[in-house]
């Protein structure tokens, strides 16, 4: 009866489908992805009145926020896709497993640079040791040791099978980096924005940050796609379809 | 396979690696001239004054070990590979996780232990306080196995590839950075006459999962990197 759903998601996993399907989305995610980022910027920067306590400077929140979330999210994506790798040996999930990891990376480093630049006028220095702080410099650190071994190899799926395992350890030692971090230093503030009780942030804030929450996501799957396919087409080089391709852009 | 000839693997195994490290006993003595090395270097570069030399004393002496330990991970398998006995250990009807074991048990006795048996002496070299000094070894006695286990999963990730040195450290620093924060930590407070049982109570923790977990790890990473 709901068989359709591992079916559909058994044919999407072969690389030609997946071509196909990721090209028929990658546009509608980016126009998404730009829109709400603008609708975000707009309601962010314009609209949302200034803090009372920190004044305009706290309006960098709508970037490094999201990008916060968007680093542990693309994380957690590039560990279950690692996962599905190592367990399954679906060339898919290394691909997606491999092309997240810069763009994580890129996120990690954005947040790093936007909190440094808040940190300036709000706590009067660019780096401190603090807890979220250098929990967020070593999953920086964490997705360049993916890429890096990735790298490293001539085989490029022997080296996604060997990065996708070391994203698995990595996902095991976040936790445990963050709990003793915490215990080491702690001068970051706690979160105002709570899913589950009631979030102690003002609405006309809340929904920008929120907007541009989505927006990152659009653009996280936009990226991803795009650097999938290109990834699938070096990877399948020798295959029927890729060879179709090329003749279909030949003929053009 | 009966329990007789798992225990005459093991030690097989062990003394195997044993006695090749001792007929290299050159290669021993680096490491510890490393750290060695390094440690005069800090009074060098921030002066010879005692009372912050005092204070650093603790954090130089872990991170010193854990630099010297991370130069000597690399040469973990890398003469197994070169002669093919790896290929044998992944082939032989013995766990390859307990060999692996063992492999890394010889590793941090060669390279670890002498480490940790010169450290008071690197300690004493920056005026840490006698007292503190047994909390340092046991301190050291806990992290240098934990981080032996955990480089022992990455060296065996980068097994199949070429430069693999500045990579490894890349590696590892993430891995190892609770392992430092609760070793320093437990120093640190003995330092200031506190107690310091609670951060080593976390390392013996830590290190009683990694002795569980890191030789299945590293028989899986390494059946990845040799799988081609």
């Amino acid at each position: 009866m709901a068989n359709w759903v591992p079916l559909w998601l058994h044919r999407l996993s072969s690389p030609p489908t997946f071509y196909r399907f990721a090209g028929m989305l990658q546009p509608w995610a980016m126009t998404l992805a730009l829109l709400l980022g603008a609708i975000a910027l707009y309601g962010g920067l314009v609209l949302a009145p200034a803090d009372y306590q920190q004044g305009d400077a706290y309006r960098i929140i709508f970037i490094h926020v999201p990008s916060a979330w968007m680093s542990m999210f693309i994380y957690a994506v590039m560990g279950v896709a690692s996962f599905i790798a190592l367990v399954w040996r679906i060339k898919l999930a290394e691909v997606v497993a491999m092309e997240s990891a810069p763009i994580g990376a890129a996120f990690t480093f954005i947040t790093l640079v936007t909190g440094s630049l808040w940190g300036k006028p709000m706590w009067g220095t660019w780096w401190t040791w603090d807890a979220r702080l250098t929990s967020e410099l070593v999953l920086l650190f964490l997705f360049l040791g993916v890429i890096g071994l990735y790298r490293a190899f001539e085989d490029r799926r022997q080296g996604a099978r060997a990065a996708a395992f070391l994203a698995i350890i990595g996902i095991i030692n976040v936790p445990i980096v963050h709990f003793s971090v915490n215990w080491w230093n702690t001068l970051h503030q706690g979160s105002t924005v709570n899913v589950f009780g009631k979030s102690t942030m003002s609405w006309d804030m809340l929904w920008p940050l929120l907007t541009m929450t989505l927006a990152t996501k659009f653009y996280y799957a936009a990226s991803l796609f795009r650097r999938a396919r290109t990834d699938l087409l070096s990877l399948e080089g020798g295959k029927d379809w890729v060879r179709q391709i090329a003749q279909d852009e030949d003929a053009r | 396979m009966s329990r007789a000839t798992l225990t005459t693997a093991c030690a097989a195994m062990l003394r195997r690696d044993l006695t090749l490290a001792w007929r290299r006993r050159g290669d021993i003595a680096m490491p510890v001239l490393y750290a060695l090395i390094v440690t005069m270097l800090f009074p060098f570069a921030l002066g010879p004054e005692d009372t912050l030399l005092q204070r650093i004393a603790g954090g130089v002496v872990l991170v010193t070990v854990l630099l010297a330990m991370l130069l000597a991970l690399d040469a973990m398998f890398a003469s197994d590979i070169e002669d093919g006995s790896l290929e044998q250990l992944v082939l032989a009807p013995q766990p390859l996780a307990l060999m692996l074991g063992m492999k890394i048990l010889a590793h941090w006795v060669t390279i670890a232990l002498p480490l940790i048996v010169i450290s008071p002496l690197m300690a004493a070299l920056l005026h840490l306080p006698a007292s503190v000094i047994p909390v340092l070894l046991l301190a050291l006695l806990l992290a240098t196995p934990l981080l032996s286990l955990l480089g022992a999963v990455l060296v065996a990730l980068t097994v199949g590839t070429r430069r693999s040195g500045m990579l490894l450290a890349l590696m590892l620093l993430p891995l190892c950075v609770p392992a430092v924060i609760f070793a320093a930590g437990a120093v640190a407070a003995a330092q200031q006459g506190l107690p310091w049982l609670a951060p080593i109570s976390w390392l013996a923790a830590a290190l009683v999962l990694a002795v569980v977990l890191a030789p299945l790890a590293c028989a899986a990473a390494l059946r990845i990197a040799l799988d081609s």
